[in-house]
């Protein structure tokens, strides 16, 4: 289908000509145009590609194939199963705050501005549409690069260190992912004589355990360092924190999703074996993440630091659900990623607005805010408290599938994940009250006008966000349907995999 | 006297009849503008000849001192075009009187065509010095600046003192094995293998000098640093490119993958140049000081390509050097566009000020340091493809760990590029020729990036075992085609 591509070529397309529409200083709004115009235009293709999928013909949905480089063995190949479907859902929803809302923070050169952020999201959709493996990884490297540009443009205060440390983490993870595929290609090669790097001839490489784990381990460390799991956070709370609004939404909200679609789609699909011998260790490192994202979070004081500590407790969940080895924890992995990138995309957009009226995100600086500013304390308490896992909202479904597949292998980290629940109540009450409740900061609300409330368009974004995480709590039997990823030995019907 | 002339590529007579003709035409009035005309055309007229038939007499062996093979055209075409493109940076560059300028650089290719091309020790001692002199020339035009001088005089000193390791190795290569052809002796000789090592141990000494891998690289970034931009591009780019095809000769017959002494120094060497030159780089305020350490980095690449023989390993080299000789000389070609301004901080605020100009330095900066779309991204996956698939583990681990500290200093220079106009800064201008070449290279930079088939055709063409020099000492050949079922 020649959709696919075009899922990827269009954001790119639409940010060449964003960036070409910003001419001189009557133009600042072009860009912006461009830019919804194109998400608009993104969601309605890939409507059209949700109607006219193949649906009923086993679990892909949609193919395209064409030679790139064939002397390698390189083709640029998409399939589409309903994982990629649901993620490319989440990609185009949350594209659309991040462009509506992003118009405050542009300031110059909306142009490119906008270029970056539709560049990214074009990454993205190729890296949930790539079936070729070298495909894959040149979608992969390339979301870093607008990614970096955007945070050392526009980030806050210590950008710079932000955005290198960004990019030398998921670049050092993206090498090894790198080694770990030529290896695989190489050892197909051995074995039958073949140069390729599509994926589905690659899962049927026959590997010696050891070597198996190896190359596991190689793609393991790219997506842990993109999802975060624990020792490799590190990058994480200085990127989220320095981010724009705008990228700090698209990097929780989607980015660090590539990680855990990663996980499923490469590791545990073609390394079945090698993955659950490392189920023990990666249960583990989940555990350690929840526990660990929400003991930070309890003592930060900048508000956005601790929305990015809780995304590594809260993403811990997804770790966990991925290697229960079980479809129900592998479903269970899907919808906290989608309810995850829903609450924590809100959360930043607060988060950056409330920035942007104190002009801190110190929340000892803070308080007292819901006389001031209604809306956007309520929308915040909204958020937090899906966040923490209320019944009726999608984090709620995904956390309970995920703890229910962990109880039947391994019942001590299902309590240790519990207690990460706990924990994570404790710190998103303990944020709403000292952002929202309580006297009001001494410094603030004297001598200045009261800050601006959310206007009409925040509201709507948001209370769409709301409506959905509501939905995807009450109702996820769709999502639940679709997110089991389709195995690459359930060969799509098409021709032979390109030589 | 026909025999030995017998395989003289037809681009060697072009070049020496164009440099004949620009002497000529310098012998009877000056003229800046006649001799890039002159000097271009030769190098196209030669580039040209690259697809026309050997000359080659009835009956008589090929290949006695060159072997005009598929690899000596591949090297020779990025010899002929990176040469190209640094008459191209000279233009208005080149200072008073600018003639004699193109006469060295034409002189320089011709040494480089040479050595890539040469079976034999003598004709590869004759071309190695034909550069090394024009060279040294080259470095010292700007013969009133003090760094000029400091910078030749570097030059003079070290690369007489590795010509001399270099012959004194030749020479040993000769007592051992009685023949001048240009390739490394068999350490099975009958006498033992300690004056084999010798000689090879010593070539490649002299070798590593003039290819300034680590630990023979102090001498370049301060020439490079005191040259003027075209010839910092030459020597980075044309005499690197002529060395390492020379090294891939003389290697052609020995088995690398053997853990014996001349592996283990070239492994060694690879390690230490990857490590050594990204660390280099790293600290370096100075843009010129920053490619050479870049340089030195992409040695040690192409060494571990060189080291990984196989279906892959001299392909990947092939196509490594183009997406390398692209880049770098794209770098030197925007320096060039911004009145040759090599410091960081001078480039402050350039995509404000500049903005294709900046955009250009980043397509390749971005190239160098292996991020897609450029094609120095898929020139590095082709390397560790060939690494992988020689099961070159340590090497690997090298690439990867010293490519993340490349980044940074690449990533470096953008950010500076992206920081707000600084206050002090001078008008940057080039001319309107190098605009044209920085166009070229970015759009060849990219669009071989995004679409690397055809490159990747090519170098594949060039697997037949590279020169065939001894073909007693040959091991029979991989039969590579069954490894690319179609």
């Amino acid at each position: 289908m020649i959709a696919l591509p075009a899922l990827v070529l269009l954001p790119a397309t639409g940010g060449a000509i964003a960036w070409l529409s910003d001419r001189g200083p009557e133009a600042r709004h072009r860009p912006w145009w461009v830019a919804i115009t194109t998400i608009v235009l993104q969601t309605l293709l890939l409507f059209y590609v949700t109607c006219a999928a193949d649906w009923g013909h086993g679990p892909w949905l949609a193919h395209f194939s064409a030679p790139w480089v064939p002397a390698l063995g390189i083709a640029a190949r998409m399939d589409m199963d309903g994982l990629s479907l649901v993620m490319l859902w989440l990609t185009t929803i949350l594209s659309f705050p991040c462009v509506i809302l992003s118009a405050r923070d542009v300031g110059e050169r909306p142009g490119l501005f906008h270029l970056l952020l539709l560049a990214t999201i074009a990454g993205i959709d190729g890296v949930f549409l790539a079936t070729d493996l070298f495909l894959f990884f040149f979608f992969w490297e390339l979301m870093l690069v607008p990614m970096y540009v955007l945070i050392l443009q526009w980030g806050h205060e210590d950008r710079r260190r932000a955005a290198i440390k960004f990019f030398l983490f998921t670049q050092g993870g993206g090498l090894l992912m790198l080694v770990a595929i030529l290896g695989l290609v190489i050892l197909h090669q051995h074995a039958t004589g073949i140069v390729t790097f599509d994926y589905f001839a690659l899962a049927d490489t026959p590997l010696m355990p050891t070597a198996a784990m190896v190359l596991m381990l190689g793609f393991f460390a790219a997506f842990a360092v993109k999802l975060p799991v624990v020792p490799l956070h590190v990058w994480l709370p200085d990127t989220h924190t320095q981010a724009p609004t705008a990228g700090s939404v698209l990097l929780a909200g989607i980015l660090l999703k590539t990680g855990g679609y990663g996980l499923i789609r490469f590791v545990v699909l073609l390394f079945p074996d090698a993955a659950s011998r490392f189920t023990p260790v990666a249960l583990a490192m989940g555990a350690a993440g929840i526990l660990y994202g929400a003991w930070l979070s309890l003592a930060q004081d900048d508000i956005k630091r601790l929305i990015a500590y809780s995304s590594v407790s809260h993403l811990g969940f997804v770790l966990l659900g991925v290697f229960s080895g079980s479809p129900m924890g592998m479903r269970g992995a899907v919808v906290q990623m989608v309810a995850h990138g829903l609450s924590t995309g809100a959360l930043f957009i607060i988060a950056g607005s409330l920035q942007d009226r104190l002009h801190t995100r110190d929340m000892r600086r803070m308080g007292g805010l819901w006389q001031a500013l209604p809306h956007l304390s309520s929308v915040g308490l909204f958020f937090a408290i899906a966040s923490l896992g209320l019944p009726g909202m999608g984090n709620f479904v995904g956390e309970f599938l995920v703890l229910l597949a962990t109880w039947r292998i391994s019942p001590p980290i299902a309590a240790l994940g519990a207690a990460g629940l706990v924990l994570s109540a404790v710190y998103s009450l303990t944020m709403v009250g000292r952002a929202f409740f309580g006297p009001p900061h001494a410094g603030e609300g004297a001598d200045h006008a009261p800050p601006a409330d959310f206007g009409a368009r925040h509201m709507a974004v948001l209370g769409l966000t709301m409506a959905l995480l509501l939905v995807l709590g009450t109702y996820p039997q769709p999502v639940l349907n679709l997110s089991l990823p389709a195995t690459p030995l359930a060969m799509p019907e098409m021709e032979a995999p390109q030589p | 006297m026909t025999a030995p002339l017998s395989g003289l590529p037809p681009s060697l007579p072009i070049l020496g009849g164009g440099i004949a003709l620009l002497m000529l035409s310098i012998a009877w009035r000056r003229s800046e503008a006649r001799a890039i005309v002159i000097a271009l055309a030769t190098l196209l007229l030669a580039f040209a000849s690259l697809w026309s038939p050997v000359l080659a007499w009835p009956g008589d062996p090929v290949g006695i001192l060159f072997v005009p093979d598929g690899w000596f055209a591949y090297i020779a075409g990025l010899i002929l075009l990176s040469s190209a493109a640094c008459v191209i940076m000279a233009w208005r560059e080149a200072g008073t009187p600018a003639d004699e300028f193109y006469l060295l650089l034409l002189l320089g290719t011709l040494g480089a065509l040479v050595m890539a091309g040469s079976a034999d020790m003598v004709i590869f001692f004759l071309g190695l010095e034909t550069l090394s002199l024009s060279l040294l020339g080259l470095i010292a035009y700007h013969r009133n600046q003090p760094t000029a001088d400091e910078a030749a005089i570097k030059y003079l000193i070290l690369a007489g003192l590795s010509s001399a390791i270099l012959l004194f190795g030749l020479a040993l290569s000769y007592a051992e094995s009685g023949s001048l052809r240009f390739v490394a002796p068999s350490l099975a000789g009958p006498d033992g293998p300690a004056l084999p090592l010798a000689a090879t141990a010593l070539v490649l000494t002299g070798l590593f000098f003039k290819l300034s891998a680590v630990p023979f690289h102090t001498w370049l970034p301060d020439v490079m640093e005191g040259a003027p931009v075209p010839v910092a591009s030459f020597i980075a780019v044309t005499s690197k490119i002529a060395l390492f095809a020379a090294l891939a000769r003389y290697f052609a017959g020995a088995d690398l993958l053997r853990p014996d002494a001349a592996g283990m120094e070239l492994a060694i060497v690879a390690v230490l140049s990857m490590f050594g030159g990204n660390l280099l780089a790293l600290g370096q305020t100075n843009l010129k000081r920053l490619l050479a350490g870049s340089s030195i980095a992409h040695v040690g690449y192409l060494l571990l390509a060189l080291l990984s023989p196989g279906p892959f390993g001299l392909a990947s080299a092939a196509f490594y050097l183009a997406a390398y000789a692209a880049a770098t000389s794209g770098a030197f070609a925007a320096m060039r566009g911004a009145s040759g301004l090599s410091d960081i901080a001078g480039w402050r605020g350039m995509f404000r000020r500049r903005p294709a100009l900046a955009l250009a330095m980043a397509v390749m900066l971005i190239s160098l340091a292996g991020i897609p779309p450029a094609i120095g991204f898929f020139a590095k996956t082709y390397i560790v493809i060939a690494g992988v698939s020689a099961r070159r583990v340590v090497l690997l681990v090298a690439l990867v760990a010293s490519s993340i500290i490349g980044l940074y200093y690449y990533l470096n220079v953008v950010r500076a590029m992206m920081e707000p106009v600084p206050e002090d800064h001078r008008a940057v201008r080039g001319t309107q020729a190098n605009t044209v070449l920085i166009t070229a290279l970015a759009i060849v930079t990219l669009l071989a990036g995004l679409f690397p088939e055809m490159l990747v055709r090519q170098t594949r063409a060039l697997l037949q075992p590279v020169p065939v020099l001894s073909a007693a000492s040959l091991p029979p050949t991989a039969p590579h085609d069954i490894l690319y079922k179609e």
